[in-house]
């Protein structure tokens, strides 16, 4: 079908403009925090500096030290290795940055410590966010028909009847989804991060794929990192999926419980099926001969909600 | 109209008037007639009720939640505390040789306390807790709204699978109140734009205008109520700058929520030494009345976000016909002149044809003249084979255009003859006379 074509091109396109939106955004970071990041820095360092100059030095002095310390590890600068490290303002850790803005994760490890890297945040995760939900839900309509309503209707003509096929499809989804992207990738954050237990590592991708985001738990943040800006790129794509996945998921428990008529209990919004023939309308019927008129102005803007949902 | 159509078919009934609400049901804005009023006013009614039943239920469940974290994480809380004073006392004890790894050490232990809530300073004895029941509320809170500021986080194991399970329980249910939320929120606001709307369509003014205007006035009020005026609270309350109020705001909002920045944060940790009663007091009631701000400013939040998520949709939606009728102009164009050209072709071998028959009859006049036998008449004519080929390119070349194009379908088939392209079923029969056709029967 052509016009299938023609909306995995878009989808496509999308996805590609979501990329260079976030490598924008990391750039655009990473040139206003990286010289404030260098500043704080030195000043820790004399800082330091000064206090093992003096031979006695009065509580006072070190309660101000610490308080100084602690400001600056709340930023993000540590102050224990004196030896080079690496920023957390470069490309692909700004980045980084940027998709935990985006995504609404907000770990809270680095944050912007410019007036103008705070208002450019504001700015960015106001055009970001629904962005990246539309992002979001395009793909995720794009997968509900194979992953979801396929899958159903194949269990349905197999003899059984509605309720109890979608139940143990969700079932079966929940599984998959538990083993791809909680299990695997946990076994595989605490075997990449040294000090991270096996709990620890689903602890975290629990929290991230919620985007609750605490932030007590951020990968590729060991000093002496191999490969760091790899990691960080591969845990972006795994946060990207992940939410995906997630949002399939809760479309699948509100389709399920649509069928089950849990939400005409609660007088819940129902789950409405965005049809795949959405996007395969033709733009032009084949035959339409009418001459192309311009689109009407007044026909434009109704506040549709962005998840269905 | 074809447009509302594409843009969503399922309100394609409802797209007169726009939707405010959060939930996918449309809130008519027109003051509807008697039976429909009837029908929404029992509708809303149910759905309020329905509102509060999940909001208490929802409030009850933090009630559980704060409770069990404190019982978790507080012991916990207070055995940090004691080492990290006991770590401060020998070194100061013995810190009249200050080197690099006992420095280095203490700031380690700092850095990780810090981690616990616990803030080293002078006063850390009567330091309030991190994990007393309104502080667990308000984590519990930043919880199921997935906001997750991280400046308390649990540290216990146990701490942490109860925060798994309570986050997977808690999650939809703030769902489902964050949806009746925004239903009412709508609701109000649209019975309001409706007064608006009906003094001003009385100045007639357009449709689009009339959207467009209670769009501003919704973003203007939203903001001044859910932005700006607890930006101006937090600035004078917490002590930050206008922009880090508004920065805190957002960031909260989106659901985001750093943790660099969180109010009612600074009272607790590093309470001063004037630490009085009404400091206490003001700051129990400031942690609730700062958790339903967020409540309600979420559900705004949520419809700004999904109106500009809309705007984007609409945009896309548009490029998307644009460029669907630019291909279709480029089609037709190309449809155009690939005819165009066939016509040429065909002229062209109708006149070349013609010539050919022209020289054969003037050969056979010769060679009758001549004496020679008209033999070659019986082989198949020249033009047979000419038209053959052309019949044969032209079938390979444009099968595509010639089917979407002509009204008249199976033409290309028609006895193969030249009737190929219907665009111009003239000129074929103004060139009836010669017999193409016959000849290939």
């Amino acid at each position: 079908m052509r016009s299938a074509g023609r909306s995995w091109v878009l989808l496509a396109g999308f996805i590609v403009f979501y990329i260079i939106y976030l490598l924008f955004g990391g750039l655009v970071f990473s040139t206003i925090e990286r010289p404030e990041e260098e500043r704080l820095r030195h000043e820790l360092a004399s800082l330091k500096e000064d206090f093992l100059n003096r031979s006695c030095s009065s509580a006072a002095a070190l309660d101000l030290l610490l308080l100084r310390v602690l400001q600056a590890h709340r930023s993000g600068v540590s102050v224990l290795q004196n030896t080079s490290q690496p920023s957390n303002w470069d490309l692909t850790s700004s980045m980084f940055y940027a998709n935990t803005l985006v995504t609404t994760v907000g770990y809270g490890h680095s944050t912007p410590l410019s007036d103008l890297g705070k208002a450019f945040s504001i700015v960015y995760a106001l055009l970001g966010v629904p962005f990246t939900m539309l992002v979001l839900t395009a793909c995720v309509q794009k997968l509900l028909f194979p992953l979801v309503v396929g899958p159903v209707g194949l269990l349905h003509r197999y003899g059984l009847e509605p309720r109890a096929a979608c139940a143990l499809h969700l079932l079966l989804l929940l599984l998959l989804l538990v083993l791809c992207f909680f299990v695997a990738p946990a076994a595989l954050f605490s075997w990449l991060e040294g000090t991270w237990s096996f709990l620890d590592g689903i602890y975290f991708c629990f929290i991230s794929l919620c985007t609750i985001g605490l932030g007590d738990y951020v990968p590729a943040l060991q000093p002496g990192q191999k490969n760091k800006p790899l990691y960080q790129v591969s845990v972006m794509v795994y946060l990207f999926l992940g939410l995906m996945v997630m949002f399939l998921l809760l479309r699948a428990v509100h389709k399920m419980a649509d069928v089950h008529g849990l939400t005409r209990l609660l007088q819940l919004p129902r789950c409405e099926e965005a049809s795949p023939e959405d996007d395969h309308h033709p733009i032009r019927e084949p035959g339409d001969k009418s001459p192309t008129q311009p689109l009407q102005p007044a026909s434009q803007t109704t506040y549709n909600t962005i998840n269905k949902g | 109209m074809a447009a509302p159509d594409l843009l969503d078919p399922k309100s394609a009934a409802n797209n007169l008037k726009p939707r405010l609400s959060f939930s996918a049901n449309p809130v008519v804005l027109t003051p509807p007639d008697d039976d429909d009023d009837e029908c929404e006013t029992r509708i809303s009614v149910m759905r309020w009720k329905t509102v509060s039943a999940i909001f208490f239920l929802v409030v009850l469940y933090l009630i559980i939640g704060a409770t069990v974290f404190k019982a978790l994480e507080q012991p916990h809380e207070s055995s940090q505390k004691q080492a990290i004073l006991e770590e401060k006392v020998k070194f100061l004890l013995l810190h009249s040789c200050v080197n690099s790894t006992e420095l280095e050490n203490l700031v380690k232990r700092v850095v990780s306390a810090v981690r616990a809530g616990v803030s080293p300073s002078a006063n850390s004895l009567n330091q309030s807790s991190l994990w007393d029941l309104s502080s667990s509320f308000f984590f519990a809170g930043t919880v199921i709204t997935t906001i997750g500021f991280g400046n308390i986080s649990p540290h216990t194991e146990g701490g942490r699978i109860f925060c798994i399970i309570y986050a997977l329980l808690g999650i939809p249910l703030f769902g489902f109140l964050l949806a009746g939320v925004g239903d009412q929120l709508g609701t109000i606001f649209g019975k309001g734009i409706a007064k608006v709307e009906k003094m001003i369509v009385k100045w007639q003014v357009s449709q689009t205008k009339i959207r467009v205007i209670s769009t501003l006035i919704f973003i203007l009020f939203g903001c001044l109520l859910f932005v700006a005026l607890p930006a101006v609270i937090f600035k004078h309350i917490e002590g930050w700058s206008a922009l880090e109020s508004i920065y805190f705001v957002v960031i909260t909002l989106t659901t985001i929520g750093f943790g660099d920045f969180v109010a009612g944060e600074k009272g607790g940790s590093e309470s001063s030494s004037g630490a009085s009663a009404e400091n206490n007091i003001y700051l129990d009631y400031y942690k609730p009345v700062v958790w339903f701000w967020i409540l309600v400013g979420l559900a705004y939040f949520a419809a700004v976000l999904s109106m500009i998520g809309d705007w984007f949709r609409v945009i896309s939606k548009k490029t998307k016909e644009e460029v669907g009728e630019f291909r279709a102009h480029a089609a037709e164009w190309t449809a155009n002149v690939s005819a165009e050209f066939k016509e040429t072709r065909r002229r062209l071998s109708v006149d070349i044809y013609d010539k050919f028959q022209r020289a054969t009859s003037i050969k056979r006049k010769l060679s009758s003249e001549l004496g020679i036998n008209a033999t070659l008449s019986q082989e198949m004519t020249p033009g047979k084979r000419t038209l053959s080929v052309n019949l044969g390119d032209e079938r390979e070349c444009y099968p595509n255009l010639t089917l979407s194009l002509s009204p008249v379908p199976g033409a290309l088939t028609r006895n193969g003859s030249l009737y190929l392209n219907g665009l111009s079923p003239d000129y074929a029969a103004e060139r009836r006379d010669f017999p193409i056709g016959d000849n290939l029967k």
